[in-house]
């Protein structure tokens, strides 16, 4: 009888929380389409137009709250030393660069105030602005400069091999110079990079860094870290005493306006689950969303998609061990592949990707090339079989290493691994966790091919593929190929260089691009002043209350 | 009773060594390091070499194990160099969540199916009893992430009635607190109550139909005495069993659901510990997970005495 009692009073307290809790849930009001949002590469505003609404005679009040649902938990906020998109993308409010690139990808002063060059070119001597402020206060001076400048040549995998034997110094307490070894092109485009790039820290925070990287994340940006709850979210607040920079709001540079309070990076790492959050309007924007979601959200009137090429999914090939070491069966496995084929099993959407050779963002007219398409997207089986016969191949073992973590390379790998079998080879698939295929991709003994997404670089001799730590390339074509580039006299012959080594990555068999991907963010339609750069750039980002 | 209790919780011990080394054992063999994880994919061989020499993993097995094991002796159970805290703090921050959810699923689970059960051996072979049983078995056939795909679309997205994801502090208010977990813990709930309907209705069937009910009925007792009374009173050792494997499951980390639902729970630290190879988390969760099980099952034990006499734990 006391358990009869019990559970009609626990039944009756269920219900009432269950209704209190239904009754109680702020679902957003629904307000008429924001005007679209700035240029990203494109924005989709999806399916029917929302009725115009008349205009309101009151100001648009804002909310003070961002919500950004983000695929994974950053590892850190090192922005030098951890390389990854997440980390540079929530860095990019957090901390400033001396340059930066602007919406055309040319590098411009955030924290410098001008340069100049000396007549041999290589050193260059950076003014920085006066006046300028850390979240601690302190004001930013030409030690703190040389510190993280050191630093970041120091930790950064994209700066180390460019800049390498660099110094910098201090002049004066807002002068600092760097001196190179050599009179290096592109050191400008490498000091704007937006990889693994170089935020300006107060030498407090570089000097009681460890090996596990900074313990504090103090910056100058247009917002401060107010919290990290690890696994939940990244609380970022506005800066009240930012120093806007010179110039109207332009890729990562230009005016900073922090729009928003509050931006809360918020770790969803189901797919499902962020999409369901923008269409509900739980969260405004909604990060990595997957290729075969975005067709279903193309069709939502409450959801803007915005896409941006974002870099190639690669196939890498063993060069150095084993069978893999024969050049003619590196090129009959490459005359087997089908791109097309390939690209399409790996993201599902053809309007999310461009089968082309190129390394680099075909719409770079720097660097954008088809070098190498003589052999590229064959999907020969018969000819690649009579390659690989006359290459001397008797059937030995070809090993793709993968990861499901990733869908696109996990895919892209079955197709591969089909078309190889098709053309006679015995490809076979070795498949681990994330963790444990980056371990067999770095050993050459444990793999002939292996499949990575890789996003774009400022500049080819960036490009893993050309580190003998990657996929194990070591021909010195490659070496001599990336000098030719860095210390050609003009764009043109820097860029024929890129080309020639272009080519010969094709030639030789070393790697393939297999396709250039496109990201996508689904944002609310409302939100006003969001702009997908080479990260999504937040702070002019608000939404209408 | 109290020799008994410290009996088991001493007899622990070994199972929670063996686990540990285990557990160590398979995590130090298994490629991919902690410095992957922090470093990224494009990171040098040398920059991971040296981070793992900072952390201590590139030492010998036997020597980082008993450099952990000595730790956990003076109460600390190693540093999760992830999330920046001790391993202990780490699973005391991600517990309440799950605990929360855990609570709230075995609410529902129960409410559901005690009383189902019970009406479905009452009425054994009727429509109700068919109907029930039918349910149930979709229940348990059901895949979790599924129903849980479900009830954020109906219930989130076209009902827009509960959040589709996130967890409240309780300390940030009881109702979104329970806002946020209502549809996780139906996910969970309805999942576990079609299994405990069914061991509900299967022991209830087997006392039923027992001399003692027959007896109680001719005496002229109320039906709802004999049910309860007689009938569920005689049953509920079986029941209780479901329920404590029931409650430990859920309150050591439901890995898909606190994933779907975005909640910071044990599960989703579980995870997201194997993922970042955080050994020592790994270490610290399957630890803690083994002692809930045990000390569930042991307060379950303790129960039986109370629901029938005749069970004296601890007497031969």
């Amino acid at each position: 009888m006391k358990h009869g009692k019990f559970s009609r009073v626990l039944a009756l307290a269920l219900a009432a929380a269950m209704m209190l809790s239904a009754c109680g849930s702020s679902t957003p009001a629904e307000t008429p389409a924001a005007p679209s949002t700035p240029s990203t590469e494109t924005t989709t505003p999806a399916a029917p137009a929302t009725p115009a609404a008349p205009a309101a005679p009151e100001a648009v009040e804002y909310k003070t709250e961002l919500n950004i649902a983000m695929n994974a938990n950053p590892p850190s906020l090192d922005v030098p030393a951890v390389n990854s998109n997440i980390v540079g993308g929530i860095g990019m409010h957090i901390f400033e660069p001396l340059f930066s690139l602007n919406a055309e990808s040319q590098p411009t002063a955030v924290l410098a105030d001008s340069y100049t060059v000396s007549e041999d070119g290589k050193v260059y001597t950076i003014k920085i602005r006066q006046g300028v402020k850390f979240h601690n206060g302190q004001e930013m001076v030409a030690d703190d400069v040389v510190a993280s400048m050191t630093r970041w040549l120091e930790k950064s995998g994209k700066a180390a091999p460019l800049l390498g034997g660099s110094t910098f110094e201090k002049v004066d307490d807002y002068t600092i110079t760097m001196t190179m070894p050599e009179a290096y092109s592109d050191a400008l485009n490498v000091l704007a990079g937006n990889i693994q790039w170089a935020a300006i820290m107060p030498k407090s925070v570089i000097d009681a860094a460890t090996e596990e990287g900074i313990g504090e994340y103090i910056g100058t940006g247009p917002y401060k870290l107010a919290e990290w709850k690890q696994d939940q979210y990244v609380h970022l607040t506005k800066y009240e005493d930012y120093q806007q920079p010179v110039g109207e709001s332009s890729g990562f540079t230009g005016e900073k306006l922090a729009a928003t309070e509050n931006l809360y990076f918020r770790v969803v790492t189901d797919a499902t689950t962020r999409i369901a959050g923008v269409q509900t309007g739980q969260y405004d924007v909604a990060e990595g969303i997957p290729a075969d979601q975005y067709s279903i959200l193309a069709g939502d009137s409450n959801v803007a998609l915005s896409t941006k090429t974002a870099g190639t999914l690669n196939l890498f090939f063993n060069t150095t061990v084993g069978v893999m070491a024969n050049e003619g069966i590196r090129d009959a496995i490459m005359m087997a592949l089908n791109c097309d084929e390939i690209s399409l099993g790996a993201y599902g959407e053809p309007a999310l990707y461009v089968v082309n050779p190129g390394w680099c963002n075909p719409a770079d007219s720097q660097w954008g090339s088809t070098a190498g398409e003589a052999v590229y997207n064959k999907g020969d089986k018969e000819g690649a079989k009579a390659a690989a016969e006359a290459a001397g191949y008797k059937g030995e073992e070809i090993v793709l290493v993968t990861t499901p973590d990733y869908p696109e390379m996990y895919n892209a790998t079955l197709v591969v691994t089909q078309q190889l079998i098709e053309a006679g080879f015995n490809a076979t698939i070795m498949e681990s966790d994330f963790a444990t295929f980056m371990e067999r991709r770095a050993d050459p003994n444990q793999f002939s091919l292996f499949i990575t997404s890789n996003s774009y670089n400022l500049s080819p001799v960036q490009l893993s593929v050309l580190g003998s730590s990657w996929a194990g390339l070591n021909a010195p074509e490659v070496q001599e190929g990336i000098q030719n580039i860095r210390m050609a006299a003009s764009a043109s012959e820097s860029r024929a260089a890129w080309e020639s080594l272009q080519e010969f990555l094709y030639e030789y068999g070393a790697a393939c691009v297999l396709g250039h991907y496109s990201g996508v963010i689904a944002a609310d339609a409302d939100v006003e002043g969001f702009d997908y750069f080479n990260f999504p750039v937040y702070w002019n980002a608000k939404v209408p209350a | 009773m109290l020799s008994y209790i410290l009996k088991r919780i001493f007899s622990l011990l070994p199972t929670l060594f063996i686990v540990s080394i285990v557990v160590f054992l398979v995590v130090y063999m298994i490629p991919g390091g902690p410095a992957t994880a922090i470093l990224g994919m494009e990171a040098t061989a040398e920059e991971l070499a040296a981070l793992n020499a900072e952390l201590g993993f590139d030492r010998p097995f036997l020597v980082q194990y008993a450099d952990w094991f000595g730790g956990v002796f003076q109460g600390d159970w190693g540093q999760s160099y992830f999330l920046d805290m001790s391993v202990l703090d780490a699973i005391g921050e991600y517990f309440w969540p799950t605990f929360s959810l855990a609570i709230y699923a075995e609410l529902i689970s129960l409410l559901l199916s005690v009383p189902l059960g019970i009406l479905a051996a009452y009425k054994r072979g009727t429509l109700v009893d068919t109907a029930t049983v039918s349910v149930s078995l979709l229940g348990i056939a059901l895949p979790g992430f599924l129903l849980s795909m479900f009830l954020m679309l109906f219930f989130g997205v076209t009902l827009k009635w509960l959040p589709v994801a996130g967890y409240v502090e309780l300390s940030k208010g009881f109702f979104e607190h329970v806002r946020y977990l209502t549809l996780p813990a139906l996910s969970l709930g309805l999942v576990q109550a079609a299994y405990i309907t069914r061991m509900t209705r299967s022991s209830m069937l087997d006392v039923l139909y027992m001399n003692y009910i027959r007896t109680a009925r001719a005496k002229g007792l109320k039906e709802a005495a004999v049910v309860f009374v007689y009938g569920l009173k005689n049953a509920a050792p079986t029941v209780l069993t479901v329920i404590g494997q029931s409650f430990g499951s859920l309150v050591t980390g439901t890995i898909v659901t606190e994933s779907i639902f975005n909640i910071p729970g044990l599960g989703m630290l579980t995870m997201s510990a194997i993922t970042r190879r955080d050994v020592f988390v790994i270490q610290g969760v399957v630890l803690f997970v083994t002692l809930i099980y045990v000390l569930v099952n042991l307060l379950v034990d303790i129960l039986y005495g109370f629901v029938d006499p005749r069970i004296q734990l601890g007497r031969k």
